[in-house]
């Protein structure tokens, strides 16, 4: 068995950013830069915890867990955490949780409708990391 | 007297004195005194008329409906309804007849002591047509009657007019059969090098000749009638809305040409997809995604599939051939009688308004299978909707147009 890492830890934020740098390229990303932040309200601990992504040129560049007031970022995903945990699991896929209305988006709509399949990308690059929940 | 004779032997038959009888019985059930329906989608059904002014129906607990519309087309709907001139009223800026006035008018009898219950539609809509109550309609009638309670009702009309009769699906397949017209000038217009000189707009027109002559009564989308798209606007992002346009037709681009045609109500819209003179490979591999996604979702639609189910179907195909990024993720829009183009089914769902994501598809219901295929960078983009109806397994297209993407 290999290293498990906690959900939502620094030390997750740290892998998901390696793995990212790994398997997506620039040119995967299409180049783009942006910058989003996951709310995950109800964590077991009963706080909110935020995930804070930022992408420049097609390379990911941060990844970060924040408590309390969140930074601006172009994009904001509000969700209940075990709802993030199965997206996490890719038990759930993020557009079927918005359409159905679970999960909340703030940010322009077009733009996120471009950047959809560069976020199941990285959804797929986080589902491969072994997770403690 | 009716002014035209209505006979059930018409292949366009439909049973409005029956479908008024279903709303009262409904009211009855629901409490509803008096209904009144003020959405396109309403007149349209209950009607059988096309009322492009402000208009109402006012549907009593027993007995035959009013219609109320302006008064410089109050005759015209009077002959095309069903309805004699007596239940067709016509509204002006005169003392007693303006709009409240007659509303008030037709509404006060079937209250006792003024009290009771008056349904209403209210709610909103992306489609700008729809018609809803507004808050100084409702405001004025409140303080008309002030004893009567006014309550949201419009699930009535959309329940009852989920499930086609035989009559307005024929309509559905006349108006599809008369779109089909259209897309065969436009084809033979384009072929061979004849694009050339011309613009989206020369496009969109042509095809609304060839289907008036056809008996297209109108090419009825109020977003713009025919949608013609052209090069870098066939690919807009998520952008399955392109009026035509003055922009000329070139070689080595992709054309979308999306028509409209209406019969007796019924709509026609089916888009169809070329490139112009020549196409490179990569073009081709994104007509070839676009061609097979269509094929696909034709297959997949049947009784019991939602639109969710359908949409995660179809983005599966979609990332495991690598083009998910290109795919607007939806694949339908709701249709009815003119009026009544976009909800699906009842106002049930997580988004008030929208299409429930989980709604259950039934053998008898229509709507547009409607795709979009977009890739902004590359200017490139495509489009198909064809009304179907869902059958007992499957559903049928109702617009025959050979699926392809063709280099003309």
């Amino acid at each position: 068995m290999g290293t498990k890492f906690k959900y939502l830890s620094p030390e997750w934020a740290a892998e998901v950013q390696k793995r990212a740098g790994e398997k997506l390229t620039p040119e995967k990303m299409k180049h783009i830069t942006s910058s989003m932040l996951t709310v995950n309200t109800n964590c077991p601990d009963g706080k909110d915890r935020a995930v804070y992504y930022e992408m420049a040129d097609g390379v990911v560049t941060e990844v970060s867990i924040r408590e309390g007031k969140p930074p601006k970022a172009e994009f904001t995903i509000t969700a209940d955490y075990q709802l993030f945990a199965r997206i996490s699991r890719a038990e759930v896929k993020a557009r079927s949780a918005l359409m159905s209305g679970k999960m909340k988006l703030k940010g322009p709509l077009v733009k996120a409708l471009k950047l959809s399949p560069l976020v199941d990308r990285l959804n797929e690059v986080i589902a491969t990391i072994p997770t403690e929940f | 007297m009716p002014r035209k004779a209505i006979s059930n032997k018409d292949p366009y038959f439909v049973d409005c004195k029956g479908r008024v009888k279903d709303v009262q019985a409904a009211m009855a059930r629901q409490g509803i005194d008096v209904y009144l329906g003020s959405r396109l989608r309403t007149l349209s059904w209950t009607l059988d008329a096309f009322c492009p002014w402000r208009s109402y129906v006012v549907v009593p607990p027993k007995g035959l409906p009013t219609a109320i519309t302006f008064v410089i087309d109050a005759a015209r709907v009077a002959d095309d309804s069903w309805l004699d001139e007596e239940h067709v009223q016509g509204y002006g800026p005169m003392g007693g007849q303006d709009q409240i006035a007659l509303l008030t008018g037709l509404i006060e009898p079937h209250l006792k002591g003024g009290k009771g219950v008056v349904g209403i539609e209210s709610g909103m809509g992306n489609y700008l047509p729809e018609g809803h109550l507004t808050q100084y309609e409702y405001e004025c009638l409140k303080a008309a009657l002030p004893k009567a309670e006014f309550r949201n009702a419009h699930d009535i009309v959309d329940r009852l007019s989920l499930i086609k009769d035989q009559g307005t699906v024929n309509r559905f397949r006349e108006a599809s059969r008369i779109v089909d017209v259209g897309h065969r000038e436009v084809l033979k217009a384009i072929a061979d090098g004849g694009y050339r000189g011309m613009t989206e707009t020369e496009v969109g027109g042509l095809a609304a000749y060839a289907m008036r002559k056809a008996g297209s009564e109108w090419e009825w989308s109020f977003t713009g009638g025919n949608e013609i798209a052209s090069g870098y606007r066939t690919g807009l992002a998520a952008g399955a809305c392109t009026p035509a346009s003055r922009r000329a037709l070139k070689a080595g681009e992709a054309l979308m040409v999306d028509l409209h045609a209406m019969f007796k109500l019924g709509l026609g819209d089916h888009s169809h997809n070329y490139f112009l003179g020549r196409a490179t490979k990569r073009q081709k591999w994104h007509a070839n995604n676009f061609v097979d996604i269509v094929k696909l979702c034709l297959r997949t639609y049947r009784p019991g599939i939602s639109p969710s189910q359908l949409a995660d179907e179809m983005q599966d195909f979609c990332e495991e051939r690598g083009f998910a990024e290109y795919m607007v993720p939806g694949f339908e829009h709701g249709i009815g009688v003119t009026g009544d183009e976009w909800r699906i089914g009842l106002n049930d769902g997580p988004f008030p308004y929208w299409t429930n994501p989980d709604h259950r598809y039934q053998k008898g219901e229509m709507l547009i299978c409607a795709m979009q295929y977009a890739c902004p960078e590359e200017n490139i983009g495509f489009r198909y909707e064809n009304p179907i109806l869902i059958a007992e397994k499957g559903c049928e297209p109702m617009s025959r147009f050979p699926l392809g993407v063709e280099v003309v």
